[in-house]
C-alpha cells in the first residue's frame, strides 16, 4: 500500500490557475496541481532543454516531453511525493506570530471513517512543515456530502438539516478536540453547517467550532435561522468557493494518467504505458493559506491531497 | 492640501531667485528623511480616503444656485464642535462610527472642504465595512455645521462656476488683481495667503494667464464653429486681459482663465501605507497603469461653465489650470533662460517607474523624461540608486511657486517644508511619499486619479475597490507594467465622452508571474552524477520578447470583467482578480455581501449596464424640459440638478430621475429594506 502525496506548492504566483470562474468548484485545486507537476517535471529535469536533441527513450512517443517520474517525484518508504517538496524551501518570510494562518481539511468521501484522526495529523503536520510553524489560527474541516443548494435559502438550510451524518461527524470532531487542547490549533471550525444540523452539533461536542464556513450562492441571502443562531452562539459565518467533493477518484486518475494532462505516474495498459497499477482512492485535501495579519497579504497558499493506491 | 502655514511669500519674480535655494534645501532633507527611513520594516496597511465636497446655497423654490464662500466659517464651527467632543462630547451622536471624529480640513477653493476619516483605516474587512458610514457621517456633520439652505455636495466641479452674473454667496465681482480673471473673482480662492499667491505666481511664471479650454459638445442645436459667448474681449484692465485678443479663446472650446477652474475640482483620493520602501515603490509603479482606467470609470464630469463639454473627466483642466510652463518651456520660443522643454504639466500622469524590480524593463520609461542631473548626482552622492534619484530629480526641475522668506533663514534638517514644497507641488497621478519627519508613519503611496462620485456609496466603492486590488498586487505578485508613454495616451484616451464604453487603454495582457523554476533547474538541473546546486531561489529568467507584445488594446469591460472568450486576448479581470483575493480570505458572510454590492456596482459601470455620473448627469440635462439642445445648461437645469444631486445623498433617493440605471439597486444593499 502507498500514500501518495500530492501538493501544489505556494499557489499564489501559480498564474491564471488560480483566477476564479464562477461558481463553487475545485479548478483552484487542479489546474494548480496540474501547472506544479508540469512545473516539477520542468524544473527537476536536467535535459529539458535539449530534450529534442536527445531522444532517450523510443516508448515516449506519446508524451515526448514528459520525463520519467523518478526525476520529478520522491519515494521514502511507503510515501510517494508527487512532485518532490524541497523542504528547505518551505517556511515563512516573517515571525509565525504575524501570520493568520487557516487550515481547511476536506474529508473525501471514500475514506475510511476509522482513519479521520491519523488522516487529520497528518494534514496538519504536512501543513505546519511546509508552512514552519507549530500551530495554527484555524482549522475548518469539511464533511463528506454537505452543501448549501436548494431553490431558496430557507429550502437550502432544511435540506442540509439532514445530510451529512451527525453520528460520524461527532465522532471525527474528537480528534479536532485533541489537537485544540494541544494548542496545536487555536480555533475550530466546520464547513457546510445549516442551522438545525448546527444546533444538534453544538449540543453534542466539548470544545465548540467558532467558526462555520458557509457557500450561498448569494451571500446576501444566508438562511435567517442560521444567522440568528450563529448570532446567538457567537458563531462567524465565513463565506467559501469550495465545492465539497473537492477530489472525485476520477479527477485524481486524471490528473495522475497519461493523457495530454496528466502527469503520466499511473500505468496504462492500453498503450503499454508503464507506471504505477492499482485501486487509486483519495482521501483527504488540505488547503492552507497563510495571511500576513496587518497587511491583508497572502504570502503562501497550497494545497496537499493524499491518495490510497492498493498495488 | 498641505501645509499651511503663515508668514511673508515671496513674489514672483522674487521666488524665481531662490528656487535654487529652495531645491538645495529641499534635496538635503529628502537625504535626511531617507537616510533615517530606509530601513524602515513592517509597518502596517493603513489607509486613508480623502473625500472633497462641494458646498452650494439651494433652495427648492429659487431657481438661483450659488456657490457658499462660507468655507471659514463652516470650518470654525466645526472645529468648535470638534473641540466640546474631545472635551467631554456633548454631541454623542459623533461618536457612532469608528470611534474617532472625521477630520474638516480647507481646499483650494473658498467654496470646498475636505474630509478624512479621524484615523487611518486598517485591512480588518469590518473596517471596509465602516468606510461608508464614516463618509455618511462626514457629510451629516458638515451639513449639520452650515447653513440651514447650505448643502455640501460631491460633484467633481460646479456646473456654473463662472458663468456671468452671481454664482457665488456672497457675490464678489471678477478681474481682481491675484487671479486677473474675467469670470472668477480673488474671493473664489481660499483667502490663506498661500492660494492665492500660488495663483499669482502661476500666472506669473508662465507670463500669461493660464489657459483652460474644454471642447464643447457639439449638440443638434448648437451653432457651429461655436464662440464662447461669455468671453469678454473688451477688457483692458490687466495686461493679461490682452490674452483672448491673442487666441487664448479658440473656436469650439469653452475658455476659462483660472486656477479655480481646476483646482476648485473634487477628487478621491486614496493613501496607503506600505510594508517598506520597497513595497511602496512597487505599489507606486503597479497602480500607476491602473490610473487611466480609474479616470475612465468614475467619469462624473461633462459640464463647465454652463456648457456641456465633450469629455467626462476633469483631469486636463487641473493640468491646464496650474500650468506654470514658460513659453520656452513649453516649446513656444527657443531656449534662452530657462532649462529645458518640459512635455507635461506639474499636474499630469506620471513620468517615472521607481520600482527595483527585475521585472521592470528600460523599454517601460518614458524616453522624454527631463530630470535635473545635479539633482540626480546629489541624490547618488548621499547614497540614493539611480532609479529613485531620477524619480525626484525629475519632480525638482520645476520650481517651488510659494516660497516664505522666513523659511530660507535656516536650514532644519528636521523638517521636510522645501521637499515638500516641490513634492507638493507635483500633482502626479500616483504620488510616493516618504515618511513626514518626526512621525511614525511610514512610506506611502497617494492614488489620485479618481474623480468624486456623487454618493457616499459610489465613493465607498471606488475606496474599498483599490484597496483590495492593492492586496491582490501583493499577494499574487501582479505585473501591470506598460510602458509609460502607453499610460499618457490612456489618460487622454479617458478624456473621451463616454471612454468607459466606447474607447480601448492600453494594458498589460498578462499580470501573472513567471513561476519561479525549482532550484535546481538554476544552473541547468541535477547533473548526471547527482550532484545539485546549492538551493537558492533564483529569479525567474529575465523576459526579453518584443515589449509591444506585452500589451494589447482592451475596453474597460474587459480590464475590469475580464476578456470574453471570443477576444484575443486572455485577460483575468481585475474584478475576478479581488474576487479570488476575497476568497482565500476568511470573509464573514455580511462583509462579503457589502463587498459583493461594491464589486457589483463597478463591474457594471464597466460593462455599460450602469451609468457613469457624467453619464447621469447628460442624460439629465438632455430630457430637461428648459434644454434646447444647443449645449447651454441654464439656470433652471443647473438649478434642478443640484437639487437632484442633493436628493441622491438625502430625502429624494428614490425621486431622482434614473437612479436606477445610475445606481441600479445598490444604493441600499441589502439588509436593508427594498422597494
Amino acid at each position: 500500500m502507498t500514500r501518495l502525496i500530492l501538493s501544489t506548492s505556494n499557489i499564489m504566483t501559480g498564474g491564471p490557475s488560480i483566477i476564479r470562474k464562477p461558481g463553487a468548484s475545485n479548478l483552484e485545486l487542479t489546474n494548480s496541481l496540474r501547472s506544479n507537476f508540469q512545473n516539477a517535471q520542468q524544473g527537476y529535469s536536467p535535459s529539458s532543454r535539449s530534450k529534442a536533441s536527445s531522444p532517450s527513450n523510443g516508448e515516449e512517443d506519446e508524451s515526448p516531453q514528459r520525463p520519467s517520474p523518478s526525476i520529478w517525484t520522491t519515494r521514502e518508504n511507503t510515501d510517494f511525493y508527487i512532485p518532490t517538496i524541497d523542504w528547505t524551501l518551505s517556511g515563512l518570510a516573517e515571525e509565525p506570530s504575524q501570520y493568520d494562518i487557516t487550515v481547511k481539511l476536506f474529508y473525501l468521501p471514500g475514506a475510511d471513517i476509522k482513519d479521520r484522526r491519523q488522516h487529520t495529523q497528518d494534514a496538519l503536520q504536512l501543513v505546519m512543515k511546509e508552512l514552519g510553524v507549530c500551530s495554527v489560527d484555524l482549522l475548518i474541516v469539511s464533511f463528506p456530502g454537505m452543501s448549501f443548494e436548494g431553490d431558496c435559502e430557507w429550502d437550502a438550510d432544511k435540506k442540509n438539516s439532514a445530510q451529512g451524518n451527525d453520528d460520524e461527524e461527532v465522532a471525527s470532531w474528537a480528534a479536532l478536540e485533541e489537537l485544540y487542547d494541544q494548542g496545536v490549533v487555536k480555533k475550530l471550525g466546520l464547513a457546510e453547517y445549516g442551522s438545525e444540523k448546527l444546533s444538534r452539533f453544538l449540543k453534542r461536542v466539548r470544545v465548540r467550532p467558532k467558526v462555520d464556513q458557509v457557500n450561498v450562492k448569494d451571500c446576501c441571502n444566508v438562511p435567517p435561522p442560521l444567522r440568528q443562531l450563529a448570532k446567538l452562539e457567537g458563531i462567524e459565518l465565513y463565506v467559501h468557493n469550495d465545492c465539497t467533493n473537492i477530489l472525485p477518484s476520477g479527477t485524481l486518475r486524471e490528473l495522475l494518467g497519461q493523457g495530454s494532462q496528466g502527469a503520466g505516474v499511473l500505468s496504462e495498459a492500453k498503450r503499454g504505458i508503464d507506471g504505477m497499477k492499482g485501486e487509486l482512492t483519495p482521501e483527504w485535501v488540505v488547503k492552507y493559506t497563510a495571511v500576513v495579519r496587518d497587511r491583508g497579504v497572502i504570502e503562501n497558499k497550497g494545497y496537499f491531497a493524499v491518495a490510497e493506491l492498493r498495488e | 492640501m498641505g501645509l499651511l502655514a503663515l508668514g511673508t511669500p515671496l513674489d514672483w519674480p522674487e521666488a524665481k531667485q531662490v528656487a535654487n535655494h529652495v531645491r538645495e534645501w529641499g534635496i538635503e532633507q529628502l537625504l535626511a528623511v531617507w537616510n533615517k527611513a530606509k530601513g524602515k520594516e513592517r509597518d502596517a496597511l493603513l489607509w486613508g480616503d480623502e473625500v472633497e465636497y462641494l458646498v452650494v446655497t439651494y433652495k427648492d423654490g429659487t431657481p438661483k444656485v450659488t456657490l457658499s464662500l462660507r468655507q471659514a466659517d463652516i470650518l470654525d464651527a466645526l472645529a468648535r464642535d470638534e473641540t466640546l467632543s474631545e472635551e467631554g462630547g456633548c454631541v454623542p451622536d459623533l461618536q457612532l462610527v469608528g470611534g474617532a471624529l472625521p477630520i474638516f480640513h480647507p481646499e483650494f477653493g473658498r467654496f470646498m472642504l475636505e474630509a478624512t476619516p479621524g484615523k487611518p483605516w486598517g485591512i480588518g474587512f469590518r473596517d471596509l465595512l465602516d468606510v461608508e458610514p464614516n463618509m455618511k457621517l462626514r457629510r451629516k456633520i458638515a451639513k449639520e455645521h452650515m447653513n440651514p439652505e447650505e448643502y455640501p455636495i460631491t460633484l467633481t466641479t460646479y456646473p456654473h462656476l463662472g458663468c456671468p452674473g452671481t454664482f457665488t454667496t456672497p457675490y464678489y465681482p471678477p478681474s481682481g488683481n491675484k487671479l486677473r480673471s474675467q469670470f472668477v473673482p480673488d474671493e473664489i480662492a481660499n483667502p490663506h495667503i498661500r492660494f492665492p499667491t500660488l495663483a499669482a505666481n502661476i500666472r506669473s511664471r508662465r507670463g500669461h494667464k493660464v489657459q483652460v479650454n474644454v471642447p464643447v459638445f457639439k449638440d443638434k442645436n448648437t451653432s457651429w464653429p461655436w464662440k464662447d459667448p461669455t468671453v469678454n474681449y473688451d477688457l483692458h484692465k490687466y495686461p493679461e486681459d490682452d490674452d483672448v485678443r491673442q487666441g487664448a479663446a479658440p473656436d469650439n472650446f469653452i475658455h476659462m482663465d483660472a486656477m479655480a477652474f481646476g483646482m476648485g475640482s473634487c477628487c478621491l483620493q486614496i493613501t496607503f501605507q506600505a510594508k517598506n520602501i520597497t513595497e511602496g515603490r512597487k505599489m507606486y509603479d503597479q497602480l500607476s497603469p491602473l490610473g487611466p482606467i480609474l479616470l475612465a470609470l468614475t467619469a462624473a464630469t461633462p459640464i463647465y461653465k454652463g456648457f456641456l463639454a465633450d469629455t467626462d473627466v476633469r483631469w486636463n483642466q487641473i493640468s491646464a489650470a496650474v500650468d506654470d510652463r514658460t513659453p520656452e518651456e513649453l516649446g513656444e520660443k527657443p531656449l534662452q533662460n530657462d532649462r529645458w522643454r518640459i512635455p507635461k504639466s506639474r499636474y499630469a500622469s506620471n513620468s517615472t517607474y521607481i520600482s527595483e524590480d527585475p521585472r521592470l524593463r528600460k523599454e517601460y520609461l518614458d524616453p522624454n523624461l527631463i530630470v535635473d542631473a545635479d539633482v540626480k548626482q546629489k541624490l547618488m552622492n548621499g547614497g540614493m540608486d539611480s532609479l529613485l534619484a531620477t524619480h525626484f530629480a525629475h519632480l525638482f526641475i520645476r520650481d517651488p511657486i510659494v516660497v516664505f522668506s522666513e523659511d530660507l533663514e535656516k536650514l532644519d534638517l528636521d523638517k521636510s517644508d522645501h521637499f515638500e514644497n516641490l513634492q507638493s507641488t507635483n500633482w502626479q497621478h500616483i504620488r510616493f511619499k516618504p515618511p513626514p519627519t518626526g512621525s511614525d508613519i511610514g512610506w506611502r503611496v497617494e492614488f489620485r486619479p479618481m474623480e468624486i462620485q456623487i454618493t457616499d456609496f459610489e465613493n465607498a466603492a471606488f475606496s474599498v475597490f483599490i484597496v483590495l486590488i492593492t492586496r491582490a498586487i501583493l499577494s499574487y505578485d501582479l505585473n501591470f507594467y506598460i510602458p509609460i508613454p502607453k499610460t499618457d495616451e490612456n489618460m487622454e484616451t479617458a478624456h473621451k465622452r463616454d471612454a468607459v464604453l466606447q474607447d480601448k487603454f492600453f494594458f498589460r495582457k498578462n499580470p501573472f508571474p513567471t513561476r519561479y523554476p525549482r532550484p535546481y533547474s538554476a544552473n541547468g538541473g541535477v547533473t548526471p552524477t547527482g550532484t545539485t546546486t546549492p538551493a537558492v531561489l533564483s529569479r525567474p529568467p529575465t523576459p526579453t520578447g518584443p515589449v509591444e507584445d506585452e500589451y494589447a488594446l482592451m475596453s474597460i469591460d474587459e480590464i475590469m470583467n475580464g476578456s470574453k472568450p471570443d477576444s484575443a486576448n486572455n485577460f483575468p479581470g481585475l474584478i475576478p482578480i479581488v474576487e479570488s483575493y476575497l476568497d482565500s480570505m476568511n470573509v464573514d458572510v455580511e462583509t462579503r455581501c457589502e463587498l459583493a454590492s461594491y464589486l457589483d456596482l463597478i463591474r457594471k459601470r464597466a460593462n455599460g449596464s450602469l451609468w457613469t455620473a457624467s453619464k447621469w448627469i447628460r442624460n439629465f440635462v438632455d430630457s430637461h424640459e428648459d434644454y434646447k439642445h444647443d449645449s447651454v445648461v441654464g439656470e433652471t437645469i443647473n438649478h434642478d440638478l443640484i437639487g437632484a444631486v442633493i436628493g441622491l445623498e438625502g430625502e429624494g433617493k428614490r425621486e431622482a430621475k434614473d437612479v436606477d440605471r445610475f445606481l441600479g439597486r445598490f444604493y441600499r444593499p441589502c439588509g436593508g429594506e427594498t422597494k
